[in-house]
């Protein structure tokens, strides 16, 4: 799961009322809306090595 | 205060007032202290068991009860009587699809508008005339705010949290009144909608900005006409292809259209021809694009995609265009209004309380 940054508060209060409290997540810094193709590639650049260890369950 | 009756002990009152801030119940304002005994006479007010669910939302595993939504109105300050009203809001809002698909908790903060028709307006003294935008009207401010209440006691929404909201409508919960049908040259909305005229409805939908249109400058109705579709076709709010619009004409307004033969569906009409914007102009907005299936948002196209002068039409059909009567008739002022998804174009009929009183003895 990955959500700008700008969305923490809900996201961390969605997982609360969905059962799973302190659910780790990543984040990309907000907006993302107006990103063209070519910087939406970098963001994903940005996180992919977290997102890779998150996979492997690492760092949790 | 042994002994005196008549004056309420006014730091008992506040005692309770803080209270519930200390629960963190209110909007920011002071809520009215709910009682069992006051609880019960609203309760009174409405065929339908308390335990009845108004509404659950899924993903926020909450819910709203006829009972939850009493407690709500009251701490709103409704009186018992305009509950039905709360009741018939509260449905006929979640007709609308952006409700339902979690429009309330949206960075946009859209604001229910509701409106009201019917002989119910003068019983329970419902402005529908001068200010109905502004203060002063107890059912006015309070069946709004019931909702707004209802949002944050019963589903959590608040703000900084599940209410995403960036800005917000001013006067986000405190947008309902009247039809002014007395002064109306067209058919009320509810009957438009198609209830019997004379029902009491409510007709509601979340919306996205207002404006106001000034023209007592002309008498000529096409000129007055193409200054509503200035403001109605600003590029500010759209963020789809097209997008749903409407005005609260003030009598004046509607007057002078309806003199120079114009119904209410030929001011729709009027409307969907002429409300939109040249490519030209979408472009220099930097919403000239529109993506290919899903909700067809808009955003800035790298490529032209149509000649500078082709118009693009806003509305497609007369349900885009809502248009309602209301305010008073010493100026020529009208709102236009935007809605924020998509009006589901139909009346709520208030269950009257008699029908409510009867239906409680025969269970």
């Amino acid at each position: 799961m990955i959500c700008s940054d700008a969305f923490r508060a809900t996201a961390d209060a969605m997982a609360g009322v969905q059962g799973a409290p302190g659910y780790r997540y990543l984040t990309t810094p907000h907006p993302v809306a107006g990103l063209t193709p070519e910087q939406v590639r970098e963001r994903a650049e940005a996180v992919a090595d977290e997102v890779a260890k998150m996979l492997a369950g690492e760092g949790s | 205060m042994a002994g005196d009756t008549a004056s309420p002990d006014p730091d008992l009152a506040r005692e309770a007032i803080e209270y519930c801030y200390e629960h963190d119940w209110t909007d920011g304002l002071p809520v009215v202290p709910a009682s069992q005994e006051l609880l019960d006479r609203f309760l009174a007010q409405t065929s339908r068991d308390p335990d009845d669910v108004l509404w659950r939302m899924d993903h926020l595993d909450r819910e709203c009860t006829v009972r939850t939504a009493a407690i709500n109105a009251a701490m709103a300050g409704c009186l018992p009587e305009y509950f039905p009203i709360v009741l018939a809001a509260w449905d006929a809002v979640m007709r609308d699809r952006a409700a339902k698909g979690g429009g309330w908790q949206s960075t946009s903060g859209p604001a229910p508008l509701i409106v009201i028709n019917g002989p119910i307006r003068s019983e329970l003294g419902i402005n529908s005339t001068g200010g109905i935008f502004a203060a002063g009207f107890r059912p006015n401010a309070t069946i709004p705010r019931a909702l707004g209440l209802m949002l944050r006691n019963a589903f959590g929404v608040v703000p900084h949290v599940f209410d995403q909201t960036t800005q917000g409508i001013p006067g986000r919960f405190a947008i309902c009144f009247g039809e002014n049908e007395e002064e109306s040259p067209w058919e009320p909305l509810a009957t438009e909608t198609g209830l019997e005229p004379g029902i009491n409805a409510v007709s509601c939908t979340l919306t996205r900005t207002y404006e106001f249109v000034d023209n007592r400058h002309t008498q000529d109705p096409e000129q007055l006409l193409n200054d509503f579709a200035d403001t109605l076709s600003r590029t500010g709010s759209l963020i789809f292809r097209g997008q749903s619009a409407g005005v609260v004409f003030c009598p004046e307004h509607a007057q002078m259209l309806a003199n120079a033969g114009y119904s209410k569906a030929d001011v729709k009409d009027w409307f969907i021809e002429h409300v939109g914007r040249t490519e030209a102009d979408l472009r220099r907005a930097g919403k000239d694009g529109v993506s290919e299936g899903g909700p067809a948002a808009r955003s800035a196209s790298e490529l032209e995609r149509a000649p500078a002068d082709t118009f693009t039409r806003y509305f497609s059909a007369r349900k885009d265009v809502p248009i309602i009567v209301a305010g008073a008739r010493n100026a020529a002022i009208s709102m236009v209004f935007r809605v924020f998804g998509e009006w589901s174009n139909t009346s709520v009929e208030i269950e009257s309380a008699k029908t409510a009183v009867a239906a409680t003895k025969g269970g």
